[in-house]
C-alpha cells in the first residue's frame, strides 16, 4: 500500500534535487528547471495530503500552481534572453552590476 | 440708528486705503499722493471727533472685529476696538498732530522737490494707520502687533534718504534697539496670555481685572517659575515695560531716537515726538490698572523716568544743532511722563502727553521750517537773527518753547507742574523712592528752562551768523498753517486740567481729570478705580494749598532760572559757547556719556565672544553626538553591506541557509526534536 508518506519521501527528493540545482549550477535554463522542481514537489504534497484528506481543493490548488510555474516560465525565458543578448552567456556569476 | 462707533474702524482704514493709493498711484497724483493722505487724515480726524463727542456723551465701544484664532475652552486671539475716554482723546491727538505733518510735508518734501515722494507718504499713511490701530487696541497682541508696524514704519521712514550713510545706519539702530525691548514685551505679552488666559484691556474677562481679583483672593491664575502672584506680576509688568522703555526711549534703550533725526523733520515730528515715542507710555496708561497692582514695577517706572528725564535733559544742553537739542529734550518729557505713571499721577501723565504732543510737534515743525530758512543746515551757530525775518514761526516756535520750558500760563507748565506734584505728595506719603525722582525732575526743570531758551536766543535772536541766515528761504503758507494751529494750542492746551488752580481757588477746572474718570466702571479704567487700588496715599507740607502752591513756585521758580541763565548768556548780538568753560563735562556730555560706545562694546566685546563661544559649543559638543550617533549607522552599513554580492547563486545560498536556521530554531523552540 503506498501511503502518504511514500509521497512526501518523493516530493522532499525532487525539492532537495531543485535545492541543489539552484545553489551549484551556474546556467540560467538549469536555474529555472531547478525552480520548476522545487515547485513541483509542493504540488506532488498537495496532491497526497488532498488524496490522504479525501478533499478535492489540494488538486486544485495544484492545478492553480501548474498554471502559475507556466507564467513564471514565460518570465524566466525573458530574462534569460535578456541575460544572453546584455552579457553574451546565460551564465548567473557574470551579471553582477546590480551589486551598486 | 448708526453712530460714531459704527465707523470707528474707518478711524485706522482711511490712512491705510490714503497707504495703498500714494504706493499705487503716487506718481500719476498731483502732489504725489499728498492729497490723498491730507483727505483720510481730515477724515480720521473728523470721525476722531465725532468719537471723542460720542464718547463725551457718555458712551463707550469695545467690539471685536475679526477673531483670527477661535480657541476651544482656551484662549481666542482677535482684533478688537476699545474706545474709552482715554484712547478716544489719543485718536484726536495723533489723528490731529498727523494731518498737520501731512501738510507741512508739502512744504518740507514738494517744496523742496525731493523725489521719492510716493513711497514717503505711503509710510506716512502706514504709520497713521498702525499708530491709529495700535491706540484703539482692545487686547495685548493687537496692541504689540500694531507696536511692532509702527517700529517697521518708523524704521522705513528714518531711512527714507537710504542712499546717504547716515540714514540708513540710524534706521537699523532705531530698528534694532528697539526691537531688543520689543524680545521682553513678546515674552510678556505670551507670559500673559499664559497667566490670565486673555489679553484684554478692559471689562471684566480682561487681564488687570483678574490680577486684582486674584490678588483679593477672589480668582486663582496660573503663575509660573514657582513665584506667588504678586511677585509673578512684577515679572510680568517689568517684562511689558522692556518693549515701553524701548519704544519711549527711556534709559538705557534711548540712544536710538537722537539719530532717528536723520530722518525728515516732519517724520521726527509725527513719530520721533509726538506719537509713536509716546505708544510706550500709553500702552502703560492703557494696562495702568495691572501696573497699580505692583508697588515694585511702579517704582522702576517712576526712578527709570526721573532718571531719563535729568539724563537727557543734561545732554541736550551742550548740543548745537537744533533737532539734537529737541531729540533730547523729547526723551527727557517722556521721562516725566513715566516718572508721572510710576508716581501714581495717571491722569498728570495723559495730561504731560497731550500737551508735550502738541508743543513738541510744534517744535519739531518749527525746527523744520527754520531748516527749509536756512537751506537744510542744521547747526544753531550758523543761525541767528531769524525772528525778523520768519515771524510766523518765530512766535510759534516761542510759544512752544515757553510750554517746553514749562512757564506760566503755557500748555506745559500745568502739565509739568501736576506731574511733580503728584510724585511729591505720593514721595512725601511714604515712598522715598518718588522724591528721589522728584528731585531729579526737578533739577531737569531747570535744565530744560535753559537748553530750551539757548535754542531760541541761539536760532532767532542776535545777528546773523551765516550768509545762509542773512538770507533766509521763505516758506510757504502750508509751512505756516500747521505752525499756528499748535502754536495757539500749546499756549492754550492747559485749560483742561487746571488742577493747581482748582486746589487753590475751588473752582472746578480739572476737566482731563473728569474726561478720564468717565470710563464705565465695567471697564475698570475709570481714574477713581485707579485711585482706590493705588498703593501710594498722599501727604502734604503745609496743606494741600501751600503743597499745590510751593510746588507750582518752585518749579516755575527753577524753570525761570534756567531761562534767564540762557537769556544773560545768550541773548546778546554775538553769542559764544559759554558750555566751553564745563570743560570736560562738556565732552562727557556732547558725546552722551559714551552711552553708544559702551552699547559698541557691549555688542562687540561681550556678546561677540560669547556668541562664538556658544557657536563653538553647537559646532563641537551639540552636532558631534548627532555625528557619532549617524557614524554607528554608517560604519555598520559599511560592513553589512559586503553581503551584497550580486550574484545570484549567493543570494539564493544565504535564503536556503537562512531558512534552515529558521527552521531549527523554531524546531528547537517547539520542541520538535
Amino acid at each position: 500500500m503506498v501511503g502518504v508518506t511514500h509521497y512526501l519521501v518523493l516530493s522532499a527528493a525532487v525539492f532537495a534535487i531543485g535545492v541543489f540545482g539552484i545553489l551549484t549550477r551556474r546556467n540560467a535554463l538549469l536555474f529555472l528547471m531547478s525552480v520548476e522542481l522545487m515547485l513541483n514537489a509542493a504540488n506532488i504534497n498537495l496532491v497526497a495530503f488532498s488524496l490522504h484528506y479525501g478533499n478535492l481543493s489540494g488538486q486544485v490548488f495544484a492545478l492553480f500552481v501548474m498554471a502559475l510555474a507556466a507564467a513564471e516560465v514565460a518570465i524566466g525565458l525573458g530574462i534569460i534572453l535578456v541575460l544572453d543578448r546584455n552579457f553574451g552567456g546565460i551564465d548567473v556569476t557574470v551579471p553582477t552590476t546590480m551589486r551598486r | 440708528m448708526t453712530g460714531a462707533f459704527d465707523f470707528a474702524p474707518a478711524i485706522a482704514l482711511l490712512p491705510l486705503a490714503a497707504f495703498a493709493v500714494a504706493l499705487f498711484g503716487g506718481n500719476y497724483l498731483p502732489k504725489r499722493g499728498a492729497l490723498a493722505g491730507i483727505t483720510a487724515l481730515a477724515g480720521s480726524l473728523v470721525l476722531s471727533l465725532w468719537a471723542l463727542v460720542t464718547v463725551a456723551g457718555g458712551e463707550t465701544y469695545h467690539a471685536d472685529l475679526y477673531t483670527f484664532v477661535a480657541g476651544q475652552d482656551t484662549l481666542s486671539l482677535h482684533l478688537g476696538i476699545l474706545i474709552d475716554p482715554l484712547s478716544a482723546l489719543m485718536l484726536v491727538i495723533v489723528s490731529l498732530i498727523a494731518l498737520l505733518v501731512f501738510v507741512f510735508s508739502l512744504g518740507y518734501m514738494n517744496d523742496e522737490g525731493e523725489t521719492g515722494l510716493p513711497r514717503y507718504y505711503a509710510e506716512l499713511g502706514l504709520f497713521s494707520f498702525s499708530m491709529l490701530a495700535f491706540v484703539f487696541a482692545d487686547n495685548l497682541l493687537m496692541a504689540f502687533m500694531f507696536f511692532e508696524l509702527v517700529g517697521l514704519c518708523s524704521y522705513l521712514l528714518i531711512g527714507f534718504w537710504f542712499r546717504e550713510e547716515g540714514p540708513s545706519s540710524a534706521a537699523k539702530k532705531a530698528f534694532l534697539v528697539t526691537r531688543f525691548g520689543d524680545y521682553f514685551f513678546l515674552v510678556g505679552t505670551v507670559g500673559i496670555f499664559a497667566t490670565f488666559g486673555t489679553g484684554m484691556f478692559a471689562g471684566a474677562e480682561s487681564f488687570p481685572h483678574m490680577a486684582e481679583q486674584a490678588l483679593a483672593g477672589e480668582h486663582s491664575v496660573r503663575t509660573f517659575l514657582g513665584l506667588g502672584e504678586q511677585a509673578w506680576f512684577t515679572v510680568l509688568g517689568l517684562l511689558v515695560l522692556g518693549g515701553v522703555i524701548g519704544k519711549s526711549a527711556q534709559f538705557p534703550l534711548h540712544t536710538w531716537l537722537p539719530d532717528a533725526m536723520e530722518g525728515p523733520t516732519p517724520v521726527s515730528a509725527l513719530i520721533h515726538a509726538a506719537t509713536m515715542v509716546a505708544a510706550g507710555v500709553y500702552l502703560v496708561a492703557r494696562m495702568y490698572g495691572f501696573y497699580l497692582l505692583s508697588p515694585t514695577a511702579l517704582g522702576v517706572i517712576a526712578l527709570v523716568g526721573g532718571f531719563t528725564a535729568l539724563f537727557a535733559a543734561s545732554m541736550a544742553l551742550v548740543k548745537q544743532e537744533l533737532k539734537q537739542v529737541l531729540a533730547y529734550s523729547t526723551i527727557s518729557q517722556y521721562g516725566y511722563m513715566m516718572l508721572a505713571l510710576g508716581g501714581g499721577g495717571y491722569v498728570a501723565a495723559v495730561f504731560h502727553l497731550t500737551t508735550h504732543a502738541i508743543f513738541k510737534a510744534l517744535l519739531f515743525l518749527g525746527a523744520g521750517a527754520v531748516i527749509i530758512a536756512m537751506h537744510h543746515n542744521e547747526n544753531m551757530w550758523d543761525m541767528g537773527g531769524l525772528k525778523e525775518k520768519m515771524p510766523v514761526t518765530y512766535y510759534a516756535f516761542l510759544s512752544g518753547s515757553l510750554a517746553l520750558a514749562g512757564i506760566f500760563p503755557f500748555a506745559g507748565f500745568w502739565s509739568k507742574d501736576e506731574v511733580l506734584y503728584e510724585t511729591l505728595i505720593h514721595g512725601l506719603g511714604g515712598s522715598p523712592l518718588l522724591l528721589a525722582g522728584y528731585a531729579m525732575g526737578l533739577l531737569a526743570v531747570a535744565f530744560t528752562g535753559f537748553y530750551t531758551f539757548r535754542m531760541v536766543f541761539l536760532t532767532f535772536h542776535g545777528d546773523a551768523r551765516t550768509e545762509q541766515a542773512e538770507d533766509p528761504h521763505g516758506v510757504r503758507w502750508n509751512v505756516k498753517l500747521p505752525l499756528a494751529v499748535l502754536g495757539i494750542l500749546a499756549a492754550v492746551a492747559g485749560v483742561i486740567n487746571l488742577a493747581p488752580v482748582e486746589k487753590v481757588t475751588g473752582i472746578h477746572l480739572t476737566f482731563l481729570h473728569d474726561w478720564l474718570d468717565m470710563a464705565p466702571d465695567s471697564f475698570g479704567t475709570a481714574v477713581h478705580h485707579y485711585g482706590d487700588i493705588s498703593p501710594y496715599s498722599a501727604a502734604y507740607l503745609g496743606g494741600e494749598t501751600g503743597t499745590v502752591l510751593l510746588g507750582a513756585a518752585v518749579s516755575l521758580g527753577l524753570a525761570l532760572l534756567g531761562a534767564g541763565l540762557a537769556y544773560r548768556l545768550y541773548a546778546v548780538p554775538d553769542p559764544e559757547e559759554h558750555t566751553d568753560r564745563l570743560g570736560s563735562l562738556k565732552t562727557l556730555l556732547m558725546n552722551n556719556y559714551y552711552q553708544d560706545e559702551y552699547q559698541v562694546w557691549l555688542a562687540r566685546d561681550v556678546t561677540l565672544p560669547l556668541s562664538r563661544k556658544a557657536d563653538t559649543f553647537d559646532q563641537s559638543v551639540i552636532d558631534g553626538v548627532v555625528n557619532a550617533t549617524s557614524s554607528v549607522s554608517l560604519f555598520a552599513g559599511e560592513r553589512v553591506r559586503r553581503i551584497q554580492t550580486g550574484l545570484v547563486t549567493h543570494y539564493a545560498t544565504l535564503i536556503t541557509l537562512s531558512l534552515v536556521a529558521l527552521l531549527v530554531v523554531f524546531g528547537y523552540l517547539g520542541g520538535w526534536f
